[in-house]
């Protein structure tokens, strides 16, 4: 074996080992300890992932467990082993996985002080779920590190132990626990159909069978999960509860990293497995397309319809796993690259902004945009990250998350790119709104966010202000790297997700500088800082019409579990309608 | 939503489900009908070429070991994250001593029920390493084992109290035997990566077939899963017992300081 291939189950491996070895200690670790173990951990599995990125644009890293190779059975089709596989893409999402977790260690440090490692144990279980989620082939074991994504994460939401953590971790587990439901009995399905969980052996057995219900209803099932996990309309409600309540520290790896990684696990699936499906092709192009488009609209007018921090960014991040999910729909050569990036740049972006929220939420107490109202003078490098952060969300054209806009609008219809760019300019406005009236003191009337659901919380004031903004402020410096740079690699990336030995991509050169979506959050910043109280007539009239507007949006937004199962159960029916028509 | 309009979407929902779940059961291969060719390789190749008798356990713990890892791990981060929630609201330090109510009453024992409990509990976990022993001959194995001695501890607790039950078995313990099942089954997978080969690979002597300790690395790993399980199962037990919660009563305030 080589290197990489010996390297490749260590991935995971490293922090499973550092995990149960931490917590079979616990009782007995010098507090500190846990701290710097962590840190070095998910460097560590940066650092393979990274190795492994490299190795695989020579062809795909492959790595049998228990050495089960497909040939060992010396059966055709019948794969008895469970495979990991390092693709470049692959590889390369564990990679910001880990450094996201390093990261986030940075910015907890201190946060975390009176337990004994349990917090650590738990992220870094975390972490080799989510590192094995992006390397495995193998269909069971896809969601074997799903379930264990979901349970450590709802853990960790209710880790704060207040009663909106408790009732968010709730609608969490709730919602998440069903999604596994679906996935197991879709993997069942498609296991029933196919006799076998390999990728690439089911991607054969999928393309010989043709048009069949149950790879279909199997199909179904498995994205049902996914986009809950990726939180597409209409399953995403709970994600807005869940983030805005777990530690910062958590919700920097919930957004940054762990709902995109369910996107691109279905983006792998439909490449590797269901690529010679009509049927399924034609549910992602038409039915997955819509609900990118609604989920980005409906979230961004959501996101700024918010006062709470965490909230706020907990619905910008919806409405840009929307327009990424538009890309994974269009199924492009191009839009695929713009996804990979998108998922780069936004997880960036939105683990700083979450920095930022946290960093408020211990040295002033609150997260409320309005009861914080001018309390962040003199938190300059908080400000720098979050006006940084917000222009990047808004469309500033620099860095990844710009190169990745101008590779999927390349694929898309000029409806979809006004949805899109309205998406990005609501979610940026919002959180340069928040930002003036935080760090600038600059604010107009409050509109709609008033009505908006907020909480009284705070978080320990235990470590320096540089500490926090440390990682932040790294995490906007890495979003705005010059996307030229990663073109080549991003070519290779997008044809090997597709098929392990195809020829790197000619990805385009940067296209031409689009200033509209800047433009337009600029407009809507203005139009938030600029507004007045309401005092003729028509201009009442027209207040009182936006209100009742975005109170019934808000009342979607109930909380309830049962409305999300409810809303849950509609996602499913609209698969089976578009399947059928 | 009122739940009125909840229940009504939701049938509605259903109602739109129903012919597609209708179509895919009927389409799907008859109950029993063609067998899965995955299952006859199983069980035509794993005797021969493992030596052990229990198909289950070959594919638990040799050819899909690492996703028997995965669901190790799942059930240690779903212990891990209950003890930090039931923890939580009493506080973490206190975890030497027992927590209990002050002025709760403490029923004692009659002497028949103590002598009875240490008995059964005993007879419980002799069934259980037993089960786990004949992990690669018989149905059952670690996980099932595990669970088997991790549930005489409750008949301990009925017969000592909760106080005398926790002495007897310190949390800190228990975590160590959790943890350390888990790690134990880390290392079975990562010492054959040092040496050059796959992990989780079998390396060790498979042993005769039918025979207790057939298997190779398959008795290593089943004694880790037995370990952890245990461990898991028992601090679970531990901290849902622990006394210092009246019924109805809610000590988690909104602002709860961590």
């Amino acid at each position: 074996m080589s290197l990489s291939e010996t390297l490749l189950p260590v991935a995971v491996l490293l922090p499973l080992g550092a995990a149960t070895l931490m917590l079979a200690l616990a009782h007995w670790l010098p507090p500190r300890l846990p701290k710097i173990v962590a840190i070095f951990v998910a460097l560590a599995v940066c650092a393979i992932c990274l190795g492994l990125a490299h190795a695989s644009l020579d062809g795909p890293v492959r790595h049998w467990f228990g050495g089960w190779t497909p040939d060992a059975a010396h059966r055709p089709g019948v794969v008895l082993g469970i495979g990991f596989q390092a693709d470049p893409a692959s590889a390369a999402l564990a990679a910001f996985c880990g450094l996201m977790f390093s990261a986030s260690f940075v910015f907890a440090w201190g946060y975390f002080d009176t337990e004994h490692a349990h917090f650590h144990v738990l992220m870094l279980l975390f972490l080799a779920a989510m590192v094995g989620f992006c390397l495995t082939r193998d269909l069971f074991n896809l969601f074997v590190w799903f379930e264990l994504m979901s349970i450590a994460a709802f853990a960790l939401t209710a880790y704060p132990l207040g009663r909106s953590a408790l009732e968010g971790a709730f609608t969490f587990t709730v919602t998440n626990a069903l999604a596994s439901f679906l996935m197991l009995a879709g993997t069942g399905l498609l296991y029933a159909r196919t006799g076998t969980f390999d990728f690439a052996t089911m991607g054969e057995a999928v393309a010989r069978t043709g048009s069949d219900p149950v790879l279909t209803g199997g199909f179904v099932l498995v994205a049902a999960a996914l986009l809950t996990k990726a939180a597409i309309l209409p399953f995403h409600l709970w994600l807005a509860d869940a983030h805005a309540v777990a530690p910062s520290p958590v919700s920097v790896i919930f957004s940054g990293a762990m709902v995109s990684l369910g996107l691109f696990g279905l983006a792998k699936l439909v490449a590797q497995v269901f690529s010679g499906s009509a049927d399924v092709t034609g549910l992602v192009h038409g039915l997955l397309h819509g609900l990118g488009l609604a989920t980005a609209l409906v979230a961004g007018v959501m996101a700024f319809a918010q006062r709470h921090l965490k909230r706020l960014l907990a619905f910008s991040t919806i409405s840009h796993l929307g327009i990424m999910l538009t890309a994974l729909s269009a199924g492009t050569d191009t839009a695929t690259a713009g996804l990979l990036l998108y998922i780069l740049g936004h997880g960036l972006t939105k683990g700083a902004l979450f920095m930022v929220a946290g960093t408020l939420l211990s040295l002033r107490q609150s997260a409320d945009e309005i009861v914080l109202y001018g309390q962040g003078r003199g938190l300059w490098a908080p400000a720098l990250a979050m006006i940084g952060g917000g222009l990047l969300l808004g469309g500033l054209p620099l860095g990844l998350m710009h190169g990745a806009t101008g590779l999927i609008e390349r694929s898309a219809s000029a409806p979809a790119q006004a949805i899109t760019t309205l998406a990005t300019a609501l979610t940026g406005a919002a959180i340069l709104r928040a930002a003036a009236r935080i760090f600038l003191r600059a604010s107009g009337v409050p509109g709609p966010e008033l009505l908006a659901p907020t909480e009284r919380e705070h978080e320990k004031p235990d470590r320096p202000v540089w500490l926090m903004a440390f990682p932040a402020l790294a995490l906007v410096a890495l979003a705005l790297v010059p996307p030229g740079a990663a073109l080549p690699f991003l070519g290779a990336a997008t044809a090997r997700l597709h098929d392990p030995s195809a020829p790197p991509l000619a990805l385009p050169e940067g296209g031409s500088v689009n200033l509209v979506p800047l433009g337009l959050t600029a407009a809507l910043f203005a139009l938030a800082l600029l507004r007045r109280r309401a005092l003729h007539r028509p201009a009442r009239a027209v207040t009182r019409a936006e209100r009742a507007g975005f109170r019934a949006l808000q009342a979607l937004h109930s909380g309830l579990v049962g409305d999300y199962v409810t809303w849950m159960a509609v996602g499913l029916a609209l698969f089976a309608l578009a399947s059928a028509l | 939503m009122t739940p009125r309009w909840r229940l009504l979407l939701l049938a509605l929902a259903l109602l739109v489900l129903a012919p597609a779940v209708l179509r895919v059961a009927l389409t799907l291969p008859a109950f029993g009908a063609p067998t899965a060719a995955l299952g006859q390789t199983v069980n035509a190749l794993a005797p021969e070429l493992r030596h052990v008798a229990n198909m289950v356990a070959a594919v638990n713990f040799d050819l899909r070991g690492i996703d028997t890892l995965g669901e190790e791990c799942m059930l240690l981060c779903a212990v891990t994250g209950a003890t930090v929630l039931l923890r939580g609201a009493r506080g973490e330090h206190d975890t030497a001593r027992a927590g209990r109510l002050p002025g709760r009453p403490v029923t004692p024992r009659a002497d028949a029920t103590v002598l009875v409990c240490r008995i059964f509990a005993t007879l419980t976990l002799m069934v259980g390493l037993s089960v786990a022993l004949h992990g690669m001959t018989t149905p059952g194995g670690g996980f099932q084992g595990g669970v088997i001695a991790a549930s005489g501890l409750l008949l301990l607790y009925l017969g000592e109290g909760y106080a005398g039950w926790r002495a007897l078995v310190p949390p800190p313990v228990l975590v160590a035997l959790e943890g350390g099942g888990a790690l134990l089954f880390v290392l079975c997978a990562g010492l054959p990566l040092l040496a050059g080969h796959p992990a989780l690979q079998n390396r060790l002597p498979l042993g005769e077939f039918r025979d207790l300790y057939s298997g190779g690395l398959m008795v290593l790993v089943n004694a880790a899963v037995a370990l952890s399980v245990a461990g898991s199962f028992g601090l679970l037990l531990v901290e849902f017992l622990e006394e210092t919660r009246e019924a109805g009563d809610d000590p988690i305030s909104d602002e709860e300081d961590r």
